[in-house]
């Protein structure tokens, strides 16, 4: 192609973009408009009616926009006369911080009781003994069959799996058991551990207090290990084998409960503690049972 | 804004010296109206008052400079504004009656306040029109007097996500103001 076939300025000229965007606009002048500082010859093309736009959007306020103030002072009143009523540090803050802290040490206290008691299987002396004191009223106003001497001890394992199999939940403590098993001498605190969670869960403790009936019978280690082995889940099948039920109706037996029979509302209580003597941290004693009263 | 005497304006506003407060309410209430009224127009009054029941429960622990105590101000609206989204959601819908769409004139009603109040009414309700992020982004940055950043906090997005949504917030009021040859911009004018 020869010069003389087109004119080269004509050629320069032809647009390499088909439209140029009319309302391009570059990040600078963007700002500016929104901050409402571009004056009207350097608004870009098509944003004459924006920034107008804009500026009637920031507008001075009318009357009717400031209406209100009186609620908003009378607000503002209340809040201040509250403020000054109560006194520094006496206020929400200060009593919640002094509630937390009060809950943090006595759980961290309880927890470290319970794992003592977990590990020894006895509860430390003073707390033990201050339980004894305590149950010992609780013990003169309920009549704790296993805890009366005299009284004729009914099956452990018997009983506990019965209670559970009939929905009895707890057995009502002093009543008179319906329960034929054999007897067995030892198995009073036993029984007497699973009444106590039948009915309330705070007197778990009185396990402790049972403990001598056990040992003036026969001996500390007799008494633990045969409410070990009386356990329904299984564990121990020495109280099933020395208590058989008798009554032919579900009652006494010694199998596996349910495995949810601890968790159930109103037979829960058949599963007697596994140590009876210190309290089970996780299932009742000290360690649960005073958090909770907090 | 109120400049150079803020700090001493917001310790008295704090101790619970009316005057003081006045000033703060007066410079932030009617942005606070309208950007209730663009992001949600049929609670903005209410949500105004609860903002402000917050500011002034929150207003003695705050600790900051003018730019940031509006932006803890319109921090709150949003929080507030969030909270009447989801009581409308929950709440059955109610059909409005037109006569509740016209707001009440002022009691002196000047024809000047009227033309104003009804150009930025206009105005709010052309940018109410936008999607709903690049709406509440110009009003953030045009009315509340926010910058970049404090509008990214308050809304929970990246600083270059802000300038897009009101890059292209602008984009669109300049289209629509030219399609619709600019009866809306007229009557703002």
């Amino acid at each position: 192609m020869g010069a003389d076939d087109a004119w080269s300025a004509e050629i320069r000229r032809l647009p390499l973009t088909p439209d140029p965007d009319p309302l391009a606009l570059d990040d600078d002048l963007a700002e500016r408009l929104l901050d409402g500082d571009l004056p009207p010859d350097q608004t870009p093309p098509g944003y004459a009616a924006v920034a107008t736009l804009l500026a009637a959007a920031a507008a001075p306020p009318s009357p009717a926009e400031l209406d209100g103030q009186e609620a908003a002072l009378a607000e503002l009143r209340a809040a201040t006369r509250a403020r000054r009523a109560i006194p520094w540090g006496t206020g929400r803050p200060g009593r919640r911080r002094r509630v937390g802290l009060l809950v943090a040490v006595a759980v961290c206290a309880l927890s470290a009781t319970g794992i003592a008691a977990a590990t020894t299987g006895t509860l430390p002396d003073p707390i033990r003994d201050t339980a004894r004191r305590i149950f010992a009223t609780v013990d003169d106003a309920i009549p704790m069959p296993s805890a009366l001497p005299g009284q004729q001890p009914t099956p452990s394992t018997g009983d506990a799996v019965g209670a559970a199999s009939e929905g009895e939940g707890a057995t009502p403590v002093g009543e008179p058991e319906a329960t034929a098993g054999t007897a067995a001498v030892n198995d009073g605190p036993c029984r007497a551990s699973k009444v106590h969670m039948g009915a309330d869960r705070n007197k778990k403790l009185n396990a402790g207090t049972s403990q001598a009936p056990v040992d003036a019978a026969s001996g500390a280690d007799n008494g633990t290990s045969q409410c070990q082995n009386s356990r329904p889940d299984g564990t121990g099948g020495n109280g099933q084998e020395q208590h058989p039920p008798s009554d032919g109706h579900g009652r006494g037996q010694g199998g596996e409960p349910p495995p949810d029979a601890g968790s159930k509302p109103g037979q829960g209580q058949a599963k007697p503690p596994p140590n009876t003597v210190g309290g089970n941290p996780e299932k009742g004693g000290p360690p649960e049972t005073g958090p909770r009263r907090l | 804004m109120i400049g150079p005497g803020f700090p001493a304006l917001l310790t008295a506003a704090a101790g619970g010296d009316e005057d003081a407060f006045g000033v703060l309410w007066h410079d932030l209430q009617p942005r606070l109206l309208r950007y209730f009224k663009v992001i949600t127009p049929e609670a903005a009054e209410d949500l105004a008052s609860e903002t402000w029941l917050a500011v002034i429960r929150g207003i003695g622990r705050f600790q900051g400079d003018e730019a940031a105590f509006r932006a803890w101000v319109f921090t709150i609206a949003r929080h507030k504004a969030r909270d009447g989204w989801r009581r409308a959601a929950r709440r059955p819908v109610e059909e409005l009656q037109a006569t509740s769409l016209t707001e009440p004139s002022a009691p002196d009603d000047p024809a000047a306040t009227v033309l104003e109040a009804a150009s930025t009414r206009e105005a709010l309700a052309l940018i109410a029109t936008l999607p709903a992020g690049q709406a509440e982004a110009i009003v953030l940055r045009v009315v509340a007097g926010l910058e970049v950043n404090q509008v990214a906090e308050i809304m929970d997005k990246r600083p270059n996500t802000i300038r897009v949504l009101t890059h292209r917030g602008l984009r669109r009021l300049a289209e629509q103001l030219r399609t619709d040859q600019g009866p809306r911009a007229r009557r703002a004018v």
